[in-house]
């Protein structure tokens, strides 16, 4: 009970009672020591200052004893009792005979009947001490035989006035108790000053500290004096200064030497004052450590904010576990169309199915947690369920303790549409370069169906016989020539169309052969041969058929710009461009050889660049093989040359296949 | 007649076939420049008419063979519709007469016919230039090949001309004229033109106008199918 009671009291009062209760003991004890032995050793020595004084009275008086010689025993008595002080302490003094008999006394007055006959001694002691009244006063009776030899005589009675004993005493007693008292008061005064001095600091740091943790920093005045306001490290949190060194390792860390100044106003030496003194000191330099981070990092946050909230591209936080939006910046609102308050707690998977899921399956591996994930070109819808395309940057982080994913878009949609004008575009310029074998091409079919169609009408009108395989010959031919011309048609139309966004599955024999049935004949005039050795069994991969027949197209066509080249050079040789295609475990690769001029290193380091050309001007704009190369790229692929001068040049162009089994043509 | 198809199209060597061989002639056919050369040789047919495009030897390569081989022979090529540059290119290398694809027969008839009455003519195979002068008017009459070797003639006809104040050029039907003549006679209409002189063209076939319109002869002359509608 009163232990509980204890442990609430402040730690000053603490101090301030126990120091008390341990004072006032010890003061009660010695006091009661001290008046033991002061007190007794008093009355000690006086009882043996009387004794002695009887003792001089009876060696003294003996011979007049023996005469009873009473006026000079008188004369005795008084001589001892007015001997300078004694005649403050010794009251009376008389000599008893062997009778009892008064002998002598130092009374003026009679004396008094009262004494008659007290504190009787016997020869056997040496003295008796008792207190006896007399006259209205009390008194210390020492009574001390008088010896003849080793016969009583008489008896000397010796009184010490007790009055001035006690008044001794009491001086003695009153001094003693005034020493104690300003002991104690001393001792109180001192504890209190301790307990003060010790518990003040505590509670200041008490209140400190829980302003602290109410996120007030003003309240404190362990800072902020003039003298620290003047400190260079303490408005610039960038001032590297020794002490907040060990927090500066990350990329903060300009590598300049910390900054020390001669006098710090806020680290002490150690040294520097006592326990309490250091704690204090201590205690300032977290208090400012914490302020200064705190301030570091309301400034970052700040930071971070407003580059969220002015970020140009949407940004917005996915809780892993929810797989639901947490917040969303508001350029998330201006390109999904969706307001702040819908977004919050929508499912990330309605902005787009596929890549959500890989995104969570990405993050849901711990080794590829710590890296960002990026996916060009992904499919979103804005709200009412519009597509977009964006490029999708997602990064792993601890949003309010809960595993999250904080994911920036930008949407790229312009710059896909770009590109596809941009592909279509330099597809159409080939087309446009391809059309005069074209013409050329379509201009076959028509001439046999011309002069078919002229031969049967000659015919009709001129009346002539004709065997009737003959006109079966004819407009069979008639009719295979209008498929002929109707295919060219086709083919032309398959290349020219705009490509859509979506991704198939191509076998990649199909392009191949598109291309070749729609060029192979045309450069046969050039004396350029297509021979293409295909894998009959070939792995779907994952493109866009009509973009490849383009890709395809751009390479033929450079093959056979280089064959035409190297002959116009002189070199007379037989034009030929080998496509094959093959596969691995890996990928499926389509490669188009020529033995045309062949590419020096310098320039085929070059050739994917874009506006990059060897062409005359005005023969190229160097877009064919970087349109092609973004294409490869756009699906995974890889376009690689290899050439010798003089020899040819064969380029590979690879993609990843399909896990698919194989699928035969 | 013997007739020596050269094409790289198995179609069009189909019809040819069937067309000219129902037209009364005896068809020979190759698919190739070189096959063509060989066929040549074996059979020394008077008429040959040959693809230019074609892989391997193309036309204009035959004719030069063919013409280094045996020069009285008559090469007719057929050309990409609207390829003037290559018809120029075959007339200078002395091609009889050019036809464009598709083939129309009845161009094809008529440019047979020339080939026939100029092979029937062979006599006359140097070019004629004869004037005529009516008032102001001076009518050259051409028949046969006019070639490189007339140069000098047709400068001299044009310098006769003299104070004539208008120029008819009557063609034969059977007149073939090359590259090179076709030049000189177009800087000597243009010249004439430029004196204050009017040219008027007559009888020239099809083919030879379209040449003289890629010249640009159409702006110094006017063109008459026949000499009687030149108002003479």
């Amino acid at each position: 009970m009163i232990r509980a009671k204890f442990a609430q009291l402040s730690l000053k009062n603490k101090f301030f009672f126990s120091i008390l209760i341990v004072i006032l003991l010890i003061s009660g004890t010695i006091a009661l020591l001290a008046r033991w032995i002061l007190i007794s050793g008093l009355t000690q020595e006086l009882e043996m200052r009387g004794t002695a004084i009887a003792h001089s009275v009876a060696t003294r008086g003996t011979e007049y004893i023996l005469e009873n010689d009473t006026a000079h025993l008188l004369n005795v008595l008084f001589d001892e009792k007015q001997l300078h002080e004694r005649r403050n302490l010794v009251a009376y003094i008389y000599v008893e005979g062997k009778s009892g008999k008064i002998l002598s006394h130092t009374f003026t007055t009679p004396f008094p009947k009262r004494l008659k006959g007290v504190n009787p001694v016997t020869e056997k002691v040496e003295k008796s001490v008792q207190v006896v009244p007399f006259g209205g006063h009390e008194a210390y009776d020492i009574a001390v035989p008088i010896k003849e030899g080793i016969y009583q005589i008489g008896t000397v009675h010796v009184g010490l006035s007790k009055a001035h004993i006690d008044n001794l005493v009491g001086k003695l007693r009153a001094m003693f108790l005034g020493f104690i008292s300003a002991v104690i008061i001393i001792t109180f005064w001192v504890s209190h000053r301790m307990a003060k001095y010790i518990a003040d600091p505590v509670m200041t740091l008490t209140q400190i500290s829980d302003d602290l943790s109410r996120g007030s920093f003003t309240s404190s005045d362990l800072i902020y004096t003039d003298e620290q306001a003047g400190c260079p490290a303490f408005h610039d949190t960038d001032l590297p200064c020794w002490h907040f060194d060990e927090q500066r390792t990350g990329a903060n860390n300009t590598g300049a030497r910390p900054h020390r100044c001669k006098k710090c106003a806020f680290y002490n030496e150690p040294g520097d004052g006592d326990e309490v003194q250091q704690l204090t000191t201590s205690f300032r330099n977290m208090v400012w450590s914490i302020r200064l981070y705190r301030r570091r990092l309301q400034e970052s946050e700040s930071t971070y904010r407003s580059l969220f909230r002015s970020g140009p591209d949407p940004i917005f936080v996915v809780d892993v576990l929810t797989q639901k939006l947490v917040d969303a910046n508001p350029r998330t609102e201006e390109v999904y169309g969706y307001t702040r308050d819908e977004l919050v707690g929508m499912r990330y998977t309605s902005f787009g199915q596929e890549h959500a899921k890989e995104c969570f399956e990405y993050f849901s591996n711990d080794e590829l947690c710590a890296e960002a994930m990026r996916s060009a070109r992904v499919v979103h819808l804005r709200k009412g369920n519009i597509p977009m395309y964006v490029n999708v940057t997602a990064c792993f982080i601890s949003y309010r303790t809960r595993p999250a994913i904080i994911v920036s878009t930008t949407d790229v949609t312009d710059l896909v549409e770009k590109d596809a004008q941009l592909i279509q575009a330099s597809k159409m310029k080939s087309l446009g370069e391809m059309s005069t074998g074209v013409a050329h091409e379509l201009n076959q079919p028509l001439n046999a169906i011309r002069m078919g169609s002229d031969f049967l009408t000659m015919v009709h009108e001129q009346g002539i016989d004709i065997p009737k395989e003959q006109y079966a010959q004819v407009v069979t031919e008639i009719s295979t020539q209008v498929d002929r011309a109707s295919d060219i048609i086709n083919t032309l139309r398959s290349f020219g169309r705009k490509a859509d966004l979506l991704l198939e599955d191509v076998n990649l024999n199909e392009p191949v052969g598109a291309v070749v049935s729609l060029l192979s004949r045309q450069f046969l005039i050039e004396d350029v041969h297509i021979v293409t050795e295909l894998d009959p069994v070939l792995p779907y991969i994952t493109a866009q058929h009509n973009k490849l027949q383009q890709v395809l197209l751009n390479l033929v066509i450079n093959a056979r710009d280089a064959i035409v080249e190297r002959n116009e050079e002189g070199a007379g040789v037989r034009g030929r461009i080998l496509i094959r295609t093959e596969y691995d475990a890996e990928g499926v690769s389509v490669s188009v050889e020529d033995n045309g001029t062949g590419i020096p290193d310098h320039v085929a380091q070059k050739v994917f660049e874009p506006f990059f050309t060897t062409k005359a001007t005005g023969q190229g704009m160097g877009l064919g093989l970087a349109i092609s190369y973004g294409i490869v790229r756009e699906y995974d692929g890889e376009l690689s040359i290899q050439s010798t001068v003089g020899n040819g040049t064969c380029f590979t162009v690879r993609f990843p296949r399909q896990e698919v089994a194989q699928v035969a043509n | 007649m013997k007739i020596l198809v050269i094409d790289d199209e198995q179609p069009t060597l189909t019809m040819f076939e069937l067309l000219l061989s129902t037209l009364g002639h005896e068809v020979l056919l190759a698919n190739s420049g070189e096959l063509g050369l060989e066929v040549f040789a074996e059979h020394r047919p008077p008429l040959v008419l040959t693809d230019i495009k074609m892989p391997g030897m193309d036309g204009i390569e035959v004719l030069g063979r063919l013409k280094e081989e045996e020069p009285n022979v008559e090469v007719v090529v057929i050309t990409g519709h609207g390829d003037m540059d290559v018809a120029i290119k075959a007339l200078n290398l002395d091609a009889t007469d050019f036809i464009n694809k598709p083939l129309r027969i009845d161009v094809l008839e008529q440019a047979l016919a020339r080939v026939e009455e100029r092979i029937k003519l062979s006599t006359e195979k140097f070019a004629s230039l004869s004037t005529d002068f009516t008032s102001d008017t001076m009518v050259i009459t051409v028949c046969g090949t006019l070639g490189t070797a007339d140069e000098a003639e047709i400068k001299h006809v044009f310098k006769g001309a003299g104070k004539a104040r208008r120029i008819v050029l009557d063609f034969a039907e059977n007149t073939s004229i090359n590259g090179a003549a076709i030049a000189l006679l177009t800087d000597s209409i243009r010249s004439f033109y430029n004196d204050g002189g009017k040219v008027i063209i007559s009888g020239l076939s099809e083919n030879f106008r379209n040449v003289f319109q890629i010249m640009g002869v159409t702006r110094f002359a006017t063109f008459v199918d026949n000499i009687q509608d030149a108002e003479l």
